[in-house]
């Protein structure tokens, strides 16, 4: 769920069903639901296979409007009255739309998909922080700390702090000194060999 | 109301899709009804069922077409800004959803790295750690170590400004300035800050843990490393660094760590 706006984040509410009195929650709100009534009008559209056509005014008279296929011939549709005619190129514009519409759906559930995985990773690692709080002193928040034991955890991290810098620069030293001359001497090695098995 | 995920593919079964079809028409056609209330808005929808034409409207047939004259009225400019069709409404949510999807990333993974410093802290091996995570784990400490620092001197001068100039050198014992490590970064320590700085702020970013401004940016990470390399890096000269044999397979502090 997406928090907008984290100041006037009330959270979920019964919604009665009159006109919104405050502005600014009458604006977030047509955002939102107008998002989220085109959600299920692209959903409906696909799982169902019907042809759908939504108009919304702003708040400020902004003309929004979702189609599937698409708003205009929805609007002709009705108004006409008449069956469309399905000729063979209709029909063949339709099928290349629809692939078009399915591939983008098979990667929208892959993304959301993706995004569950990284949420409930985030919602173990919270767990974890949560307990770790509870077992060890040390990682507590810094201002629940006593400054003697503040002052400890600053030593350790500091040597800590020494220790993963010394790893980084030993690994790099001997990243660097495992180029160029053995590499070159265990080609030509090798390089040798099918020659010698050859000759026998 | 079941909280299934649901397949964003055309539903084959016959009987399903049908069911499927009443459900969501009715709950669309609710949820126009209740955007147009609850924002005092105008707004139509207009669904054809594939062997129906007569097709299912809000409000009415007569208020549909109140508001359709009503949107052809409408400049065609101002129409095709927020004109909307499944290709291009399914692309603008899976940019969405690919930026939700790299912030909960980045999240994660300062949280990973906070909780892999504690863990190293008392005494988990450096070893099996890459160049990246090496990376990322000393810029978080760094972060830590700063909100501490800043969080010390805050208290600092607090203790200062109650108390008054007598136990200025009390309030110095509490919290002495960190040795002049050769690359930690030098806050202010030992200089008043000023006195009026909020303390607020100061709890505030020291109470998150790991910074709340930092972030695991290309650059920073980057510059980490580069501080790690200029000529204050020594090794085997300092009588404080470690041999380079040991590093972290022990502990280097007393067991008060330890539970």
């Amino acid at each position: 769920m997406e928090k907008m706006i984290k100041k006037s984040c009330i959270g979920r509410q019964k919604n009665v069903l009159v006109k919104i009195p405050k502005k600014n929650h009458l604006q977030v709100t047509f955002s939102k639901r107008r998002t989220g009534l085109f959600k299920k009008a692209s959903e409906l559209a696909t799982l169902c296979g019907v042809e759908i056509g939504i108009i919304v005014f702003s708040p400020a008279n902004k003309a929004f409007s979702f189609g599937h296929p698409d708003v205009e011939s929805i609007i002709d549709r009705f108004l006409s009255r008449n069956p469309q005619h399905d000729s063979g190129v209709n029909r063949l514009i339709e099928a290349h739309r629809n692939a078009n519409i399915h591939e983008l759906n098979m990667e929208l559930t892959q993304v959301l998909n993706q995004l569950e995985v990284e949420r409930k990773r985030g919602e173990s690692l919270d767990k974890m922080k949560k307990a770790g709080r509870k077992q060890c002193w040390w990682e507590s928040p810094i201002t629940e700390l006593g400054s003697c034991e503040l002052e400890q955890l600053r030593m350790a991290l500091e040597e800590l702090k020494k220790n993963v810098a010394e790893q980084a620069t030993t690994r790099i030293l001997v990243e660097s000194t495992n180029t160029s001359p053995f590499f070159k001497v265990n080609a030509y090695e090798n390089e040798t060999k099918p020659n010698d098995q050859i000759r026998l | 109301m079941t909280r299934r995920k649901v397949k964003l593919c055309y539903i084959a079964d016959d009987s399903k899709r049908k069911v499927s079809l009443k459900k969501r028409k009715k709950g669309l056609l609710k949820k126009v009804s209740e955007l147009s209330t609850l924002c005092g808005i105008d707004a139509c929808a207009i669904v054809y069922s594939p062997f129906n034409n007569q097709p299912d409207v809000w409000p009415s047939h007569n208020g549909v077409q109140r508001i359709v004259s009503q949107y052809k009225r409408m400049p065609e400019m101002e129409k095709s800004k927020w004109k909307m069709d499944q290709d291009s409404f399914l692309r603008q949510r899976i940019m969405k959803s690919n930026d939700q999807l790299l912030k909960q990333r980045k999240d994660n993974r300062e949280k990973e790295m906070t909780d892999l410093m504690f863990q190293t802290l008392v005494g988990r091996s450096l070893d099996p750690f890459d160049m990246m995570d090496l990376n990322d784990l000393g810029w978080t400490i760094e972060q830590y170590l700063n909100d501490i620092y800043k969080y010390q001197s805050d208290t600092n001068n607090m203790m200062a400004m109650v108390a008054g100039s007598s136990s200025s050198s009390a309030a110095a014992l509490l919290a002495p300035p960190p040795p002049p490590a050769a690359q930690a970064p030098t806050p202010d320590h030992g200089v008043m800050r000023n006195v009026g700085e909020s303390y607020q702020g100061a709890a505030a970013a020291a109470a998150t843990g790991s910074s709340s401004t930092g972030r695991f940016d290309q650059m920073d990470t980057q510059q980490w490393i580069m501080n790690l390399m200029s000529p204050q890096a020594s090794f085997g000269g300092d009588d404080m660094m470690l041999p380079i044999g040991d590093t972290c397979h022990t502990p280097l502090w007393p067991n008060n760590f330890l539970p």
